[in-house]
């Protein structure tokens, strides 16, 4: 009974036993649908010769990953993180000093990146996770401005100013090698991370890790008595968070070649909360589609009036209020419907 | 749209053989800069200046015969935000400058995406002293007076003005406002000043009154101070409230007081003084002419950054025109050294830094009653105020 119940909150869009190929989720074949537009969307760009949109793109990818750890705090397991763009500049940090100062190496400054997020979030989950509900959001936004004023005010850090200089790199694997430099090779690189990410994150939440988080955001008390300890799965989870933030800020430095403490700022964390929210809570491609959709709104819009914010804020209430779980939420509610019509007149 | 780019490109392409096709495209200028949030105000001023000083270039025939086109994009004073609206500017619209950057850490941040774009670009506001020092850029001008020529005025007129005075300081407590006392205290004491001590305050402090001891004690007669916003608001109004201000000249970074906060403050604001490189009271001929053209199109007196971003669309053209072309390493050769007339008076280009040269102004305010002036009380002359060329890049 509980193992049923589990699994059927771990996934709303789970369509239950069918054929092999209806297997997979519709919330998977919504991913899928959306790796093809990405690569559809890189040929025409490439072809075009429109390096700008393939870097855009890029960077609506780099925040999808700071929105999919959101996720899997907020939409997997119930905690609202206000906070999380402190791993993302920490990783944006950390791979910026280690590509200028030690190596122009990508698979060094991913690795210190990764070590540095998993180090911070277990200090920062150990505080976060003593409160729970509105505090833990609180203390997430206070950890987060503690960091972003520390970096703001020390020199070595460049202060106000940032870190510019980065170096553009050249990314090896074994004998295959690519430049950050080239929008369309980091285009597809950030895209394969951003897919695998999807891949290892979806299965775990798949897993029983992800039914018992599950379990936590439906009703924590019960937990224990189900043999599990909640709290240790809660800084699993931070911990998880902030490793995926910290890789996905590893990336800023290599596209833009500078840092600077904006990246901590409440606005970063703000705005990865509204990413989730828009594209979908608890799907981990809503925040992707949320991400690319924001970003690209934000750029078109901008352009043509300087009351852009107006307009992301109004798109934001009206997803709150008539689309309550986001626009890939809406779309599998539609998609499950169809599939449950199929079914019945086969 | 790519349908349309390739006619476009085949039309260029027909008329360039003619060689009509430079007459006919205007010159695009870019214009990152902060239309929403904190430093709109700001951005507000950027964009008049700019927008007055094209239109009188175009009224005049352009440049080179082209016309002068201004594209804005929303800064947000996030260099994030920054280095994508410029990347979009350079890329898509295919911009022949970019300007407009306030935020110091958007400047340089534009600054590199400039290199790696090839382009040039200049800020008419950001004075973080780093830009034209140990971060210098070949593609990065500045065409406003940086942080160090700000103090090195104020500290020439202190000495003249109040020789061998006893200055004490009283700073915000983060890193700007520590290295803006640290650099007037260094020029101060070069000019023969005398400190007798310093204290930092929180940022956003409600009670200055716990300094006001030591500030006694150490009985300066001039105070320095490099607080901004309502933190000035709350000292000077608790300082006069405590019958400091008496027999002490206060003295301060140039965004001490402004004309944001200057309403707050009140009387308490009467006889402070701070160098910088504009004043709306400027009683030269070209500056009549500029105040009253910009009271007239925007009903309200160009500031700082109104007057320095007017002045850039001068010193663009005059390097276009004696480059006969916006190509970039052209470009870049006759911006260094120019000299080009603005409402401030001659600026010139430094070549060996990309730092403009300028006269510089002690101002000092008179609150008495309903108007407030910025009077100037000294001038400094530019090579004085400037400091030796730090920018070992190129």
């Amino acid at each position: 009974m509980p193992e049923a119940t589990l699994r059927s909150l771990s996934d709303p869009g789970r369509a239950g036993p069918a054929s092999r190929l209806s297997r997979l989720a519709p919330v998977h074949w919504l991913a899928l649908a959306f790796l093809a537009a990405a690569l559809g969307f890189a040929a025409v760009a490439w072809a075009t010769g429109n390096g700008f949109y393939l870097r855009l793109a890029t960077e609506a990818l780099i925040f999808a990953g700071l929105a999919m750890s959101v996720d899997l705090l907020l939409g997997y397991t119930g905690l609202l993180s206000l906070g999380q763009a402190l791993y993302f500049g920490l990783g944006a940090y950390v791979s910026a000093l280690v590509l200028r100062d030690v190596a122009p190496s990508f698979w060094l400054a991913m690795a210190a990146a990764l070590l540095a997020g998993g180090v911070a979030g277990l200090i920062g989950g150990v505080i976060a996770n003593r409160v729970k509900g509105v505090y833990f959001a609180l203390i997430t936004f206070g950890l987060a401005q503690v960091a972003a004023k520390s970096v703001y005010n020390t020199r070595a850090l460049g202060a106000s100013d940032g870190l510019i200089g980065i170096p553009q790199v050249s990314i090896g694997f074994g004998p295959f090698s690519l430049d950050t430099a080239d929008p369309l090779s980091f285009f597809l690189l950030v895209l394969g991370l951003t897919v695998a990410a999807y891949a290892g994150l979806a299965y775990l939440m798949d897993a029983p890790f992800g039914r018992t988080l599950a379990a936590i955001r439906a009703n924590e008390k019960r937990v224990p008595f189900l043999g599990f300890n909640a709290w240790r799965y809660k800084l699993a989870v931070y911990v998880l968070a902030a490793c995926v933030a910290a890789l996905a800020g590893a990336l800023y430095p290599m596209l833009r070649g500078f840092v600077s403490p904006e990246l901590m700022f409440f606005e970063t964390s703000g705005n990865a909360v509204i990413t989730v929210i828009v594209g979908g809570v608890g799907t981990l491609v809503g925040p992707v589609v949320g991400s690319l959709l924001l970003t690209a709104l934000r750029s078109v819009v901008g352009s043509w009036t300087e009351h852009h914010l107006i307009v992301v804020g109004v798109i934001f209430m009206l997803s709150v209020i008539f689309l309550r779980k986001g626009l890939v939420g809406a779309l599998l509610a539609r998609l499950g419907r169809r599939s449950e019509q199929g079914r019945a007149t086969p | 749209m790519t349908k349309t780019t390739l006619l476009g490109t085949a039309a260029l392409v027909l008329l360039g053989l003619g060689g009509v096709a430079s007459a006919a495209e205007p010159i695009r200028i870019g214009v990152v800069t902060p239309l929403s949030g904190t430093y709109a105000p700001i951005g507000q001023q950027v964009r008049w200046g700019l927008e007055l000083a094209t239109k009188e270039v175009n009224a005049a025939g352009g440049i080179l015969g082209r016309q002068v086109e201004l594209l804005f994009e929303d800064e947000e004073a996030n260099p994030a935000v920054a280095t994508q609206k410029a990347e979009k500017l350079f890329q898509v619209n295919k911009v022949d400058f970019l300007t407009g950057t306030v935020n110091s850490g958007s400047t340089l941040a534009v600054g590199q995406l400039a290199e790696r774009n090839g382009r040039l670009i200049a800020t008419t506001v950001s004075f973080s002293d780093a830009i034209t020092t140990d971060k210098c850029s070949p593609n990065v001008f500045r065409v406003n007076a940086r942080a160090g020529q700000q103090s090195a005025a104020l500290a020439e007129w202190l000495a003249k003005d109040k020789p061998k005075a006893k200055v004490y300081y009283l700073g915000p407590d983060y890193e700007m406002g520590r290295s803006t006392v640290a650099a007037f205290k260094e020029a101060a004491e070069k000019t023969g000043a005398q400190s007798t001590g310093e204290v930092f305050a929180p940022l956003g402090s409600k009670d200055y009154s716990q300094y006001f001891g030591q500030l006694r004690a150490a009985r300066p007669s001039v105070l320095y101070t490099s607080t901004a916003g309502n933190d000035t608001v709350r000292l000077l109004t608790q300082m006069s409230e405590y019958g400091l201000l008496r027999n002490l000249t206060i003295v301060g970074a140039s965004g001490t007081v402004t004309a944001q906060n200057i309403g707050a403050i009140g009387k308490a604001a009467d006889g402070f003084v701070t160098g910088v490189g504009y004043s709306a009271e400027l009683a030269t001929p070209e500056n009549k002419a500029f105040v009253a053209a910009f009271r007239k199109a925007y009903d309200t007196a160009p500031d700082l950054y109104g007057a320095d971003s007017y002045g850039l669309i001068g010193f663009f053209k005059a390097a276009v025109e004696k480059a006969g072309s916006t190509d970039t390493d052209t470009l870049r050769k006759a911006m260094e050294g120019l000299s080009w007339s603005t409402p401030q008076g001659t600026k010139t280009m430094r070549a060996g830094d990309h730092q403009a040269i300028q006269d510089m102004y002690a101002v000092r305010i008179a609150a008495d009653g309903g108007g407030n002036r910025f009077d100037v009380v000294g001038t400094v002359p530019g090579d004085a105020a400037i400091g030796p060329d730090q920018c070992t890049r190129f």
